[in-house]
């Protein structure tokens, strides 16, 4: 594979992530609402510590070890987790008043995508938790396109997104066991694999992603990696606070994170303990690796800047006084998009 | 083996249960696991080092052309029936003829550039389309078309009797073409759904084996 001229990514603030799913929301909407879809997520937000989306991905192997494919599991639909039935024409045109109630029709289910929402960890009084949203990676050295005996997988030469030509697509799903973050869904009924698209027929119009132009809470930046003037390159190469999931797995993740802070853990006295912090920084350096700490001193120092008074480029930029320039000059009006039937 | 001249509609030949199928006892051929070293990609390899690769150890082949029409009906002892994809993890049985569509292609590869190999391929999950392909190498099979080849299955008593039939001749540039009274090569490969073949994993007949085309004045002994 040849590497892309251009890698377009994101940057995701877990600081600001309030854990509301309207990018969950946006995204569905959107991309996944044919047959075969219902159950299918391209964007998550989890409740860190916990099992995820799907369920123990993190336990499932797929990515590289030391640069050799390493094997993973395929996720089933219920460790995703189905698309429940509700009883919505009762609940509300049924004319049964408070009667009825909503439920799950069916089976009920024993998980599902956002199953151990705010459950997190810790004990009391230093229990934490904290959100994490996903989409596809869009990596640089991307598990699932290697793993495709039909390079049905395609990595974008102009910018790196990685999509699924679903004409070359068999539906052998090698994808989804190499996938080590399993983002990528089987569509039963198209009989073939799907997955986040960057939302490229909006990139191509100059729009951003759904999923961050819809964020209330402006966690998402987007951009090209190399462009020195947006927010992208500025946040992951030249401040280094933003750094990816899971750096182990060997894929070269494109979406970054901003760490979250934490406040300070109390001891057994019910002291503060400025030494701690709440989140334990095992616990962190678990999911983003070692260079978590940096980022955290990094932006400690710069947030105390900011408090003194001083001008901190970071922290104005974290707190993205002007939503469109979190978009990396993908900021025209989605109302603008033409879009084409296929 | 030879493939018997009857003159018989395309809609007996489809039905592997059918009068002038149940005239022919077939030969018994064996089949083998794909080498794993042979899969095209390291994901693949990684994951089946050290897996039985071919669940299906031998299958019982016969074949009858009724002038236009070349048809193998494949009978193979499978106990699970996977005829839909029921989960992500879940795989369709299939099975597949393979046919050199130039000379010296070769088998065990699929092809090799320039020397494509026609496979005409069914799917338990696809009944009604199956389809028509051509590959030159290993990770390199590209449908022509999903109506040319014509298939059925029937899954009974812990057996898989598959029909896979398509005309001799076709205008389809990478399909092989077929005259009576020849003699070519076939090669017949197998997918285990339950043991999640699927693409390179499969059993099958390592080499060509040589399939006499009965002429059409051949007197319709069937």
């Amino acid at each position: 594979m040849e590497a892309s001229k251009r890698q377009l990514a994101m940057v995701m603030d877990l600081n600001k992530c309030i854990g509301c799913q309207t990018c969950t929301i946006a995204c569905k909407r959107l991309w996944t609402r044919d047959e075969g879809m219902e159950y299918m997520w391209w964007n998550t937000v989890n409740t860190q510590p916990g099992r995820g989306t799907p369920r123990d991905w993190e336990k499932s192997g797929g990515g590289f070890e030391n640069g050799v494919a390493k094997p993973g599991q395929l996720p089933t639909r219920s460790e995703f987790g189905e698309a429940w039935e509700y009883n919505h024409k009762d609940v509300f045109y049924g004319g049964k008043g408070k009667k009825a109630h909503l439920e799950i029709q069916g089976e009920k289910p024993e998980w599902g995508p956002n199953w151990d929402e705010d459950q997190g960890g810790g004990e009391y009084p230093n229990s934490y938790y904290f959100y994490l949203p996903r989409i596809c990676n869009h990596c640089t050295h991307p598990a699932c396109l290697e793993a495709c005996p039909r390079k049905a997988i395609e990595k974008n030469a102009e910018n790196g997104i990685v999509t699924v030509n679903e004409d070359s697509c068999r539906g052998y799903r090698f994808c989804m066991e190499a996938c080590p973050y399993k983002k990528i869904y089987f569509n039963q009924a198209a009989k073939v694999a799907q997955k986040c698209i960057f939302c490229f027929p909006r990139i191509e119009q100059g729009v951003a992603n759904a999923c961050a132009r819809q964020c209330p809470g402006r966690v998402r930046f987007v951009g090209y990696r190399d462009d020195k003037n947006a927010p992208i390159y500025k946040l992951v190469d030249k401040w280094k606070v933003a750094i990816p999931l899971h750096p182990e797995y060997g894929t070269e993740p494109n979406v970054f994170y901003v760490p979250p802070l934490a406040p300070a853990a109390f001891d057994e006295n019910g002291e503060i303990d400025e030494s701690r912090s709440r989140i334990p920084m095992e616990y962190l350096e678990s999911l983003f690796g070692p260079a978590v700490n940096e980022s955290l001193a990094i932006l400690k120092t710069e947030m105390d800047k900011s408090r003194n008074g001083e001008k901190s480029e970071l922290i104005d930029l974290l707190i993205a006084y002007k939503w469109k320039d979190m978009f990396g000059g993908f900021d025209k009006d989605p109302a603008t998009i033409e879009w084409v039937k296929s | 083996m030879r493939a018997v001249y009857a003159k018989t509609e395309l809609e007996s030949l489809l039905d592997p249960e059918s009068g002038p199928w149940r005239a022919q006892a077939g030969e018994s051929i064996q089949l083998m696991g794909t080498p794993v070293g042979l899969q095209p990609t390291e994901a693949i390899r990684v994951a089946w080092m050290g897996k039985t690769i071919g669940a299906i150890g031998s299958v019982r082949v016969a074949a009858i052309h009724n002038g236009d029409v070349l048809a193998f009906r494949l009978d193979w002892e499978d106990p699970d029936e996977d005829a839909e994809v029921l989960d992500n993890d879940s795989f369709p049985d299939a099975a597949a003829i393979s046919l050199p569509a130039a000379e010296d292609a070769p088998m065990v590869l699929m092809g090799a550039a320039g020397k494509p190999v026609n496979v005409w391929y069914w799917r338990a999950d696809e009944a009604d389309s199956a389809r028509h392909l051509t590959a030159e190498g290993l990770g390199t099979s590209r449908t022509l078309d999903v109506k040319t080849v014509k298939a059925r299955g029937i899954w009974k008593e812990g057996r898989w009797q598959v029909v896979i039939a398509r005309e001799m001749n076709v205008n389809t540039p990478g399909a092989a073409q077929i005259t009576p009274g020849s003699e070519i090569g076939f090669g017949v490969a197998i997918w285990e759904g339950s043991h999640k073949e699927r693409a390179g994993i499969k059993a099958f007949s390592v080499d060509w084996k040589q399939l006499t085309i009965d002429p059409t004045n051949a007197g319709g002994k069937a």
